[in-house]
């Protein structure tokens, strides 16, 4: 049986680096959806997610409730995450494409990805940054409804109503030409 | 198409990059390892800080002691010192009131008494 969150903080605190290690697998790939929707940029939201673990494990005494120690991660990621934006803005130049190219069974299907990358993170970036949060890790990182308005500290119908807004003007986005507001 | 329906993110899924995706979490596990080895200094130094505590406070007080005695020895041979003036002063009262063939005042029994203050 899984251990619970709580178990795995008390045991991080000890010093437990397997514990650490789980907390890892359990979160890395939400903890990049959320820097990945506020940045934009997947090379930013990489080194987001490394450094918000760090932040984390060394804090782990600051972390309140145990149980809620999704949140609490989730709310140091989203705030690096904010603190780079902030600290980028008038440096980048092409905002929310990553231009490091993926791997792929050939050159042509790796410019397809990347141009679809391109227009999914161009898309993204036209709509509000908690729906962009909500419909990634519900429709990429496969959360429900639940556990999304457990993690960002919304009601579940609050969530539901995000990712029906966030799906709509996406695909309107999309069918648009990927042009944003 | 329906707002129901998921939306297709694959192309930003890191798992489609696996040698990238297993990069990010190495470095992160020995990051995080690091982090929690510093940890276990910090938290061993504060043990080392305890743990000498009561010792240095130990020694602290026997210090304490030591100076405190020393002192309260300076401090009695000074009573001694003023308590053989004091003598001293009575026996050159007793001296004079005898030779002169008078009975010494009691002020002047205070005042060889060492007292400050003559009532």
């Amino acid at each position: 049986m899984d251990e619970t969150d709580t178990e795995l903080v008390h045991s991080v605190r000890r010093g437990d680096r397997r514990a650490a290690g789980r907390l890892l697998q359990r979160y890395l790939r939400a903890c990049r959806a959320v820097a990945l929707a506020v940045t934009g940029v997947e090379a930013d939201a990489d080194d987001v997610c490394q450094e918000a673990f760090v932040v984390a494990v060394e804090r782990i005494d600051d972390c309140r409730d145990p149980a809620k120690f999704g949140k609490w991660l989730l709310q140091i990621v989203r705030n690096r995450a904010r603190n780079l934006v902030r600290s980028n803005v008038g440096r980048r130049l092409v905002p929310l494409v990553d231009t490091a190219p993926a791997p792929g069974p050939s050159p042509a299907a790796r410019v397809e990805r990347l141009e679809l990358r391109e227009r999914l993170l161009g898309a993204l970036a036209g709509i509000p940054e908690q729906h962009r949060e909500v419909i990634l890790l519900h429709d990429l990182e496969g959360w429900k409804h639940r556990e999304i308005g457990d993690r960002l500290g919304l009601p579940e119908g609050t969530v539901r109503s995000h990712l029906h807004h966030a799906r709509r003007r996406l695909r309107q986005i999309l069918e648009d030409g990927g042009a944003t507001e | 198409m329906s707002d129901l329906e998921r939306m297709d993110f694959s192309a930003l899924d890191p798992g489609r990059d696996p040698e990238r995706w297993s990069r990010l979490m190495d470095a992160t596990r020995l990051r995080v390892e690091a982090a929690l080895a510093d940890r276990a200094g910090a938290t061993g130094a504060l043990d080392i800080l305890g743990a000498w505590y009561r010792p240095i406070l130990a020694a602290a007080a026997a210090v304490a002691l030591m100076f405190g005695a020393a002192d309260a020895a300076i401090a009695g041979r000074g009573a001694a010192l003023e308590g053989t003036s004091h003598a001293r002063r009575l026996a050159a009262l007793s001296d004079n009131s005898l030779g002169r063939g008078f009975r010494p005042s009691g002020a002047a029994l205070m005042v060889a008494l060492g007292s400050r203050s003559v009532p």
